[in-house]
């Protein structure tokens, strides 16, 4: 060890003096952009993003009607700025829901949670005008009955998803399924049961089996997983999920610590009300993450404990939970001090500062529509952006008008957002907007000038 | 040393940075990682074959240098200047190569490969200095090279593994690429077992695969 740690220190010292010189004289021409949501094993944007790509449901009666991938020029200094730059439909109605990229960026994986069909676009080829690569039709057969792809998350050289639901009774016993980038089928992970608990250590009341999102904490070799519900609540009007007890019992509880390496469960934690979307902390020496609870409204933060045991516990209240606000996504700052907070329910995004991960506090809130649901910001936070749509079945349909299916870009200077630029998806014929994810001509080696 | 401080300056500008923040694979873990075949690596398809030079200069195909051994391949080019990139690569595996010494019946089973990914510049020569820096007298640890790109190619492609020229503004190649870091662990029946990039690869979890794919 003692001769390893003194060639890494020669080795490092033979390249500070040029890393230094040239890092100091591109300081000023460097800031780093790209969401702070994104996989730690992803190429990062440096820079202006050039576009957001919106994985947007097809509506009926609105333009073709099809699930479409949306291509949003956003950089300012583009002519195209603001504008729809590319729209590309995918045949028919899947229930658009979440996208990934590939951990080489070059291809972005959106998945259908009613079809459960995957389609890989090509975004590098020209990254103005993605081309659908590939299509995975038999992702429920592969998985061996896996359904709802949602979360697509990139690894080395793999996509590991999160399934919402089963072909066996569309309940909400899920698995995680891993794909190679090409998109060859790999393992299924199923998620732990009371009846299963495949190695997995329960440590409260629940081990419901249920998925929803997925993060990693490589240093900690942590991968953590969040619980929703089945097709059969996600594929159902919303009022009628609500009126019906026993359909609110079938939302899940629990959060899996797994080991990221092994792939394998080793502790399920009690977070009860419906833990969505996971956001880990960047910082070397923060090892924890937040999720919020859509039906308990709360901010949870899952821990790494001073025994080194992971624990979860309810760090902040998210409106008034009376009210159902229902928290959907969630986006963290590169400094780990500021958590967005979108509340579908009201349309309104609240700034939460989690400087102390303990307390939870909200410091500012602002309406962006009749409901929002998605929040991407670039890496510094002065870009954020909002889409509305939730889920199909779920989203509202009045009072008609620009707020209601939208895509929002907003500046953030640190206290308050200013609108730049929003685009109506009803208006410009193309439908319910959900996932975003950014991109980049310099991510490809092409230069900005070549358009 | 200009043409060196250019080619860092480029790339710093061109990919994405993680530079200033050192791999996990130059420290140590700070987790234990799961034991000797308490996991399973499911395969990640046939690792492919292709055309390569040694750094004898003698011509071999991909296949015939795994030699139905353990394989660890990373891809490499020798002016690579982000630390964690290539040079993370050469350096986690020249750790391997250490602890292969110290079990010489697990090192029989063994094979280290560096393929470049730069033939222009990267030539049998200059593989070989390359390999001066790492390779133990007695360890088996390949350095190659391809003739050209056309030979080149199809290695990248069979391997997903994404690299792109960086150019100068009068058109002539920098010396320098960007590119994603890839290890690819390969078993005995040359299918790919695991892929290890800048965030993933460390001694101690490549060992531990090593020996779950030998066991």
């Amino acid at each position: 060890m003692a001769e390893g740690s003194s060639e890494l220190g020669d080795f490092i010292m033979k390249i500070h003096l040029i890393i230094s010189f040239c890092f100091l004289s591109l300081l000023s021409a460097l800031s780093s952009a790209d969401e702070t949501c994104m996989s730690p094993y992803m190429a990062k944007i440096e820079g202006q993003e050039d576009f957001v790509y919106i994985w947007t449901l097809g509506l009926e009666g609105v333009g073709d009607g099809q699930d479409k991938l949306v291509t949003v020029d956003v950089n300012p200094k583009s002519d195209q700025y603001g504008k729809v730059v590319a729209s590309l439909s995918v045949g028919g109605r899947h229930e658009a829901h979440h996208s990934g990229f590939t951990d080489d960026r070059r291809f972005l994986w959106a998945s259908g949670l009613d079809s459960s069909k995957i389609f890989i676009f090509d975004v590098y080829s020209d990254p103005s005008n993605p081309r659908l690569h590939k299509t995975i039709e038999d992702f429920v057969e592969k998985s061996g009955g896996v359904v709802g792809p949602h979360t697509n998350y990139a690894l080395p050289g793999r996509i590991i998803l999160t399934g919402l639901s089963n072909s066996d009774d569309n309940g909400g016993r899920t698995a995680l399924v891993e794909y190679t980038n090409a998109g060859e089928y790999v393992a299924t992970h199923w998620i732990p049961t009371d009846k299963d608990l495949r190695g997995a250590t329960k440590s409260g009341q629940f081990a419901d089996g249920y998925g929803y999102d997925l993060r990693v904490l490589p240093r900690k070799n942590l991968m953590l997983t969040s619980s929703f519900a089945g097709k059969n609540n996600y594929m159902r009007e919303l009022s009628s999920v609500m009126g019906d007890e026993q359909a609110m019992q079938q939302f899940g509880n629990t959060m899996v610590i797994w080991d990221l390496h092994a792939k394998q469960p080793r502790k399920v934690l009690d977070v009860p009300g419906a833990p969505l979307e996971i956001r880990c902390a960047w910082n070397k020496d923060h090892n924890y993450c937040f999720t919020s609870t859509a039906l308990t409204s709360k901010v949870w933060l899952v821990y790494e404990d001073d025994q080194g045991e992971w624990q979860a516990k309810a760090v902040g209240d998210i409106g008034d939970a009376s009210k159902i606000p229902l928290p959907v996504d969630i986006s963290i700052s590169k400094d780990d001090t500021r958590l967005w907070v979108n509340t579908w329910n009201d349309g309104m995004t609240r700034l939460f500062d989690i400087s102390d991960p303990f307390n939870a506090r909200q410091i500012y809130e602002k309406k962006i529509g009749t409901q929002v649901n998605m929040v991407s910001q670039s890496w510094d936070g002065s870009r954020v952006y909002y889409t509305s749509s939730l889920l199909s079945k779920w989203d509202k349909q009045e009072p008609a008008g620009p707020d209601l299916q939208y895509f929002k870009a907003y500046e953030f200077d640190g206290q308050k957002l200013t609108p730049t630029f929003a685009l109506d998806f009803i208006a410009e014929g193309l439908g319910a907007p959900h996932q975003m994810r950014f991109g980049a001509y310099a991510l490809h080696g092409v230069k900005a000038a070549s358009r | 040393m200009k043409r060196f401080l250019h080619t860092v300056c480029l790339l710093l500008f061109s990919v994405w940075s993680t530079a200033n923040v050192l791999a996990p694979g130059y420290g140590t873990l700070d987790y234990q990682p799961p034991a000797v075949g308490s996991y399973v690596l499911p395969s990640l398809g046939k690792a492919a074959d292709g055309q390569v030079r040694d750094d004898q200069g003698k011509a071999h195909r991909l296949h015939e240098l795994f030699d139905d051994r353990i394989v660890l391949m990373g891809f490499i080019y020798t002016q690579c200047p982000d630390m964690n990139g290539c040079p993370l690569a050469s350096y986690v595996m020249k750790q391997v190569q250490e602890r292969l010494l110290q079990e010489p019946t697990l090192g029989k089973k063994v094979r280290l490969i560096s393929l470049s990914f730069d033939p222009q510049y990267d030539t049998p020569e200059v593989m070989q200095a390359y390999a001066h820096h790492f390779r133990r007298a007695n360890s088996d640890w390949r350095f190659v090279t391809t003739d050209s790109e056309t030979e080149l190619t199809p290695i990248l492609s069979g391997y997903d593994q994404w690299r792109q020229k960086v150019y100068k503004d009068d058109g002539s190649y920098s010396g320098s690429m960007s590119h994603i870091l890839r290890v690819y662990l390969i078993d005995q029946q040359k299918r790919i077992r695991n892929i290890y990039n800048a965030g993933f690869l460390h001694v101690d979890t490549v060992l531990n695969d090593i020996k779950t794919l030998a066991n």
